[in-house]
């Protein structure tokens, strides 16, 4: 090789290790976000349920910041080459989503679905090719979802909240059909997705529970799958 | 109740059309890495095939040595047939998406490329000639050539350098063309060196180089040090080897030797300049 393009390839190179020093500050800041959300968001398990939503409202803030985080994400990346990067942020971006969907199931019993996520996140379609959504992540936030839920429908009936379970069962039901539907090959999103049918248990015994000793009464029309 | 239910079911639907078309992709993706693995590995055959043909008083070395890359010039048209056939496939933010399903035959097609390269020219192939043969008749990239398969592609050309370069001792002409050869990859692991720290992968090719590096050192050795015991010019020693293999072709096969030379010649200095 002569000078010039040793030169020249070491120049792309550096390119690289430039732009991934940038996009990793971008991402320790998404981090620090999302730990705090998350910080936040585990209170839910010992909150009763009439101060839920200040509880939120104190998460809001931190999550429509991200949006200055994917901004400056999008700012970076070249054309094109959003999954080049993704790797470096898909944990942040799961953390984030994930806490957007459980802040969107306690507020209204909802899916927040892939193009709520997206908006919540600040996502713009023009970006698509540097910043974006996939479904993969949007999925997995979904199973993380449901592992908290999990969680949530025994603590809340610690508090001595006897309906929540029998609504995270109904939603996560639904949820869980909705998984069935794809076909997943054998990756992470798969192993995540047979680790469902654990917390489906779970959810089930805590209804099992809470029926069994008339603490909350189960609706009959629950449909049979 | 019923609505959330059919939002669920639809959106679910999406999903699995999104996830399909990926792993789709995907699967198509390997198996056209797979092909162009084999015909890249088809090509570098017939290099050393041809490259190593009878060198004869019409023929000279390096004629056969052009001879082979226009070939396998030729060969390698067939995979950019290929490439350009993936170029839908891995349009726009798509490349990056699949390049490691994609990489694995990239990187062997430069290989092929410039081994190819090599013998036309005897010098190393730069990105930019490697991206030109992955464009349209218009000089549009079917896609960005990464600087690490670039790299990578090269690093697996010092073994089949290595391979060419020992297999053409026992020919006439041969022990130039080794120790040409030699010095061209101490050349190349030098200039990689400087790359590792970058690729991840480049460092752990670097020590395969360095091995292919040292058998052909340890084969230059050995013919220095031989050949010191007879005081005559090259071209007659080539001679004597000639007469010896034909020799040996017609009194048939008892006193066979398998690839005496290729032994390792003894001590051997790393050098890493």
């Amino acid at each position: 090789m002569d000078t010039s393009e040793l030169d020249r390839l070491n120049a792309l190179l550096d390119r690289d290790v430039e732009l991934r020093e940038k996009v990793k500050d971008q991402v320790n800041e998404f981090d620090k976000k999302t730990r705090t959300m998350s910080g936040l968001l585990n209170k839910i398990h010992s909150t009763p349920p009439e101060s839920i939503p200040a509880l939120l409202e104190s998460v809001r803030p931190t999550l429509s910041s991200c949006q200055s985080v994917t901004a400056a994400i999008a700012e970076l990346v070249p054309e094109n080459q959003y999954w080049r990067w993704k790797d470096m942020w898909s944990n942040s971006m799961r953390t984030a989503v994930f806490a957007a969907a459980l802040m969107e199931y306690l507020s209204n019993r909802r899916l927040l679905s892939l193009a709520q996520a997206s908006e919540t996140l600040g996502m713009k379609a023009e970006w698509s090719d540097r910043m974006t959504l996939p479904v993969e992540d949007y999925l997995h936030s979904l199973i993380s979802l449901v592992n908290e839920l999990s969680r949530l429908a025994v603590n809340s009936v610690t508090l001595g909240n006897f309906e929540e379970p029998i609504k995270i069962s109904m939603f996560v039901k639904e949820l869980f059909a909705g998984f069935s539907m794809l076909n997943l090959k054998n990756d992470t999103l798969r192993r995540r997705f047979d680790s469902l049918k654990y917390d489906i248990k779970k959810i089930e015994e805590v209804v099992y529970d809470v029926s069994l000793r008339k603490l909350a009464e189960v609706p009959q029309s629950t449909p049979s799958t | 109740m019923a609505t959330v239910t059919t939002s669920i079911h639809d959106s679910f639907n999406a999903f699995r059309a999104d996830l399909d078309d990926y792993n789709d992709r995907r699967e198509r993706l390997i198996k056209a890495s797979r092909d162009i693995t084999n015909l890249s590995k088809k090509t570098i055959f017939l290099l050393h095939r041809i490259a190593q043909g009878d060198v004869g008083e019409t023929v000279s070395e390096a004629e056969l040595s052009k001879k082979a890359a226009q070939q396998g010039y030729e060969k390698l048209r067939e995979i950019q047939e290929h490439y350009a056939k993936l170029r839908p496939e891995l349009e726009g933010d798509k490349f990056w998406r699949y390049q490691r399903q994609v990489s694995p035959g990239l990187q062997e097609y430069i290989e092929a490329l410039s081994f190819a390269h090599y013998l036309d020219h005897g010098s190393l192939i730069t990105y930019e000639e490697v991206q030109r043969t992955l464009m349209d008749p218009h000089g549009v990239e079917y896609f960005p050539l990464p600087v690490s398969d670039y790299l990578l592609g090269l690093s697996d050309l010092t073994g089949e350098l290595m391979r060419f370069a020992i297999s053409s001792i026992a020919r006439r002409g041969g022990r130039k063309k080794a120790n040409q050869v030699c010095a061209f990859v101490r050349g190349c692991k030098a200039d990689f060196e400087r790359m590792t720290p970058y690729i991840r992968e480049l460092s752990k090719k670097q020590a395969v180089t360095a091995q292919s590096l040292e058998k052909i050192e340890d084969a230059a050795y050995a013919i220095v040090v031989r050949s010191s015991e007879y005081d005559l010019p090259p071209d007659m020693l080539d001679d004597i080897v000639a007469q010896s293999v034909s020799n040996y072709n017609t009194y048939g096969h008892e006193t066979r030797q398998a690839g005496g030379h290729r032994r390792r010649g003894g001590e051997s200095d790393d050098e890493d300049d």
